[in-house]
């Protein structure tokens, strides 16, 4: 009836004006955009003269001020940034830190050829004597032996000992998580590894006369300071072909003196790799 | 309205605010590297502040906070200094690209070992994902004070290659002590 017919025009006009209410808000939302697209081209300009400005200048030659001229403000912010900017590229060396109240926080940078990976904390107090009060070196790391051979008579060479496990740690890593990312299609299963990445067991397919044959190996790595396998062991089924065995012995060698990645990758460059 | 348009101007957004850090950090670099306050100049600025400064006195509780912050950063500096025996007595960047995710940097770095001096320039590529910052180098050359050793040479060139700089200044030690004690050889047979 006719009280049907008014709901219907109310939930209609309602709808309508939820609608419209919708677009009202889109298109100022638009407009606010488009606003602020155009005050960072305005900021962006202005920035771009200026350094161009600052680049022509510079291209006459460096200025040096006159302290007369400069606040002694602006003469200390400066050298500042300037100290800040040398602590900050320190962490390059290997070793940066800073004086803390109690002693020195260090901070032990890692890298693999080219790549810094993580850095690890040691928060030292020196009092009586130097003992790590934090530290977030993982738990495989052997720091407690380190630590008594070393920390309390030369703390240079503890921190170098310490850096030396870091850092082959994260090679090892490196190696085992680069060998599961471009090679995952010649492993066959998972690649085991513990946590110190100085135990890797994994398969592999060789292809061999147009058959492919499995080969396992197993890495050890006893020296943790070094990035490569002091054990490996490259094992072929016992009925596969007697020229395998030949390929095994050179694999192995070559996983012995070899990063792993880049091992596989030459293999992989002499057709050795099976599918 | 189509979502498409808002996408459209926020993504321009975020490389306009990009391309502005960019910008703004280049100006800072520059104008660092451009300035130069002699130590002397430091240390008379330092003075005449604590001679007793003609400003107002929040100018003179802001410059004794500069102050203080300068020479806890100084110490910090001082301490790894010794405690490496690595020193820098040169530095400067270039700010090539700056986004959200990747700070591209050209460096220029000179500094010493003890004796031995070294000067090196690389490119450092700082990735920021979600859980880690990594850091890259790439076109790296070191340049060592006296190469003439091909097994030096053949170290610096192979270092070079991997883009190795963490290996260089972990043997910057071993290669300083051979040198110092060359030198002392050389010197005692002249």
């Amino acid at each position: 009836g006719v009280f049907a017919h008014l709901e219907m025009l109310e939930a209609q006009a309602h709808k309508e004006a939820v609608k419209k209410e919708e677009t009202d808000q889109q298109e100022e939302k638009l407009a606010r955009l488009k606003a602020r697209v155009e005050e960072l081209k305005l900021q962006r300009d202005k920035l771009r003269t200026k350094v161009d400005l600052q680049q022509g200048q510079l291209e006459k030659g460096r200025v040096v001020l006159d302290p007369d001229q400069t606040s002694p403000q602006a003469a200390l912010e400066w050298k500042i940034k300037s100290v800040k900017s040398m602590l900050k590229i320190f962490y390059l060396t290997g070793i940066s830190g800073k004086l803390t109240k109690q002693g020195v926080c260090f901070c032990i940078s890692t890298a693999y050829e080219g790549t810094y990976f993580d850095s690890y904390y040691l928060d030292l107090f020196i009092k009586p004597q130097v003992w790590i009060h934090r530290h977030s070196i993982p738990p495989f790391i052997p720091l407690e032996q380190i630590a008594k051979k070393y920390l309390k008579t030369d703390i240079k060479r503890f921190m170098a000992v310490l850096s030396d496990h870091l850092n082959a740690y994260v090679g090892r890593r490196y190696q085992a998580e680069q060998l599961q990312e471009h090679f995952s299609d010649w492993i066959e299963g998972a690649l085991q590894r513990n946590s110190l990445c100085n135990l890797l067991v994994f398969n592999y397919t060789v292809a061999r006369e147009s058959k492919a044959f499995p080969f396992s190996v197993r890495l050890l790595y006893g020296d943790l300071c070094c990035s490569l396998p002091t054990e490996v062991v490259v094992s072929c089924a016992s009925d596969a072909p007697a020229s395998l065995a030949e390929m095994a012995a050179a694999h192995s060698d070559l996983f012995r003196s070899t990063a792993l990645h880049k091992a596989f990758r030459s293999i992989q460059g002499t057709g050795e790799m099976g599918n | 309205m189509d979502t498409d348009v808002f996408r459209v101007y926020e993504e321009e957004i975020q490389s306009l605010e990009e391309e502005i850090n960019l910008l703004a950090e280049q100006y800072e670099d520059s104008q660092q590297e451009s300035t130069i306050f002699s130590d002397e100049e430091i240390l008379k600025s330092i003075k005449s502040f604590q001679r007793g400064f003609q400003g107002d006195s929040i100018g003179c509780e802001s410059l004794s906070n500069l102050k203080a912050q300068l020479e806890s950063l100084e110490r910090d500096l001082s301490f790894l200094v010794k405690f490496t025996g690595v020193q820098f007595t040169s530095h400067s960047k270039k700010t090539v690209e700056k986004t959200r995710e990747r700070t591209v940097q050209k460096h220029r770095l000179t500094g010493n070992f003890h004796s031995l001096s070294f000067h090196l320039e690389f490119q450092l590529l700082e990735m920021q994902n979600k859980e880690s910052v990594s850091a890259v180098i790439t076109d790296l050359s070191i340049t060592l004070e006296s190469e003439e050793n091909s097994d030096v040479s053949k170290f610096v060139s192979s270092t070079e290659e991997r883009g190795d700089l963490l290996t260089f200044f972990r043997s910057l030690s071993s290669y300083a002590e051979w040198h110092v004690h060359r030198r002392r050889t050389f010197q005692h047979f002249k």
